[in-house]
């Protein structure tokens, strides 16, 4: 069995794309439509990576992000963020939030703006989870 | 009641960024969170003979909702906002009720029905019908108004309009958690000419007992630190609130919405369905509490 390749995005068509890139690639991938299942699926299946949508309902990429990289036990797996929001405005929002009070946390290993070519991802998490 | 999280419904013509920038004041009382709705409706994409269903169609009007939602969400984002968003093909109360209910929304804000006449009392308005299936506050937002001046501070000085009914009531409360944004609340209650009736003794008692219990909800306001003033008018509810809302210099008025069913009310209107969808001021209405 291949490493274990968390995608948490509500767009369906982007979740398809995502587990036939890691598929072909020899990962396993584990599928969450939302911030909440995500969250759930890492703490139970402790993925070796995970790949993050942004702009979700219910609660967005950013939460889910915050939440992983402060979990004593999650902090350590590395996160992809693929999202049409630009990178820039992602990291803003972080800094923003860490002067609200929130905890700083680190940026993610990498960030991928939608749409992204089979081979950039494939290559991204090939360099990040070997 | 606070308004964490509200749904911003929008199908761009009505309600833009600007619009929602100015909703943004209301992050000093509690909002962290909100929520873009574009509903694509059906007729937009619907099967017509000899083209079938029209998924092109649909495609181009989803990446265009999206482009602006992405913009839009940046801008929110970087201000430290928790941002989702809703792009559905559907019929528009239906797709907004689904995705207040799922977000568990304390606001909805949608801009005023475009539909005309007729399709009105034939089809109903979209406000009326979405004040009846909801248990959440609506506010018919009207950015720029007839007057093309734009609200900045659009919860400074409301004009709640009481009827003494419970959804009227609940409006209390909801407007006592904005005290962080609300300057002064004008406290208006348009009497019926014929509750007016009888001797000079007998009226004044009438204005006496209305404005004792219009001076016990501006005491309300005042314990939570809110200036609050009462006043009583005479006449047609649409007409006089919308003049009290215009003697107050008001930025929204704000009401119970009726507990009619709405087939009553598309055939026979209700004053707060009238003032949503024709007064030139914001109008927020409460819902009575759903059994």
């Amino acid at each position: 069995m291949g490493k274990k390749v968390l995608v948490v995005d509500d767009d369906p068509d982007v979740r398809l794309f995502n587990v036939t890139v890691l598929e072909e690639h020899g990962y396993t991938p584990l599928v969450a439509t939302n911030g909440e299942e995500g969250r759930n699926l890492a703490k139970q299946e402790k993925p070796d990576l995970v790949i993050l949508d942004v702009l979700m309902p219910r609660e967005s990429g950013i939460r889910l992000y915050r939440e992983l990289k402060t979990d004593k036990t999650l902090k350590h797996i590395p996160i992809i963020m693929l999202s049409g929001i630009a990178e820039k405005s992602f990291l803003r929002s972080q800094k923003v939030l860490a002067e609200f009070g929130d905890a700083t946390v680190p940026e993610p290993e990498a960030y991928l703006e939608k749409p992204v070519e089979a081979e950039d991802l494939a290559a991204t998490i090939k360099k990040i989870i070997g | 009641m606070k308004i964490k999280k509200l749904l911003f419904v929008t199908k761009f013509e009505e309600l833009g960024l600007d619009a929602l920038q100015s909703l943004l004041v209301l992050r000093k009382a509690a909002l962290e969170h909100v929520v873009f709705v574009n509903v694509i409706e059906r007729e937009r994409v619907a099967m017509r003979r000899g083209t079938g269903y029209n998924k092109e169609a649909e495609i181009r009007l989803r990446e265009t909702a999206n482009i602006r939602f992405i913009d839009w969400a940046e801008n929110l984002f970087e201000q430290g906002m928790e941002v989702g968003v809703y792009i559905v093909v559907g019929s528009l109360v239906g797709e907004v009720i689904k995705a207040a209910r799922k977000e568990e929304a304390d606001l909805i804000v949608i801009g005023r029905s475009q539909k005309g006449v007729l399709e009105q009392l034939y089809a109903g308005s979209d406000i009326t019908e979405l004040l009846h299936r909801t248990a959440s506050p609506v506010l018919v937002y009207k950015y720029l108004s007839e007057s093309s001046f734009a609200l900045e501070t659009p919860f400074e000085r409301p004009v709640l309009a009481t009827d003494w009914s419970p959804a009227s009531l609940k409006a209390v409360d909801y407007l006592k958690e904005l005290k962080e944004v609300i300057k002064e609340i004008h406290v208006v209650h348009v009497a019926a000419q014929k509750t007016l009736s009888g001797s000079a003794m007998a009226i004044q008692k009438t204005r006496k007992k209305m404005r004792r219990q219009m001076d016990e909800i501006c005491n309300t306001f005042e314990a939570e630190g809110i200036a609050a003033r009462s006043h009583v008018y005479v006449g047609n509810p649409e007409q006089e609130i919308e003049k009290a809302a215009r003697d107050c210099q008001a930025t929204l008025i704000v009401m119970g919405s009726s507990g009619k069913a709405s087939w009553v009310e598309r055939w026979l209107g209700s004053t707060p369905r009238n003032i949503a969808e024709k007064s030139a001021y914001p109008t927020l209405l409460i819902p009575p509490e759903k059994i």
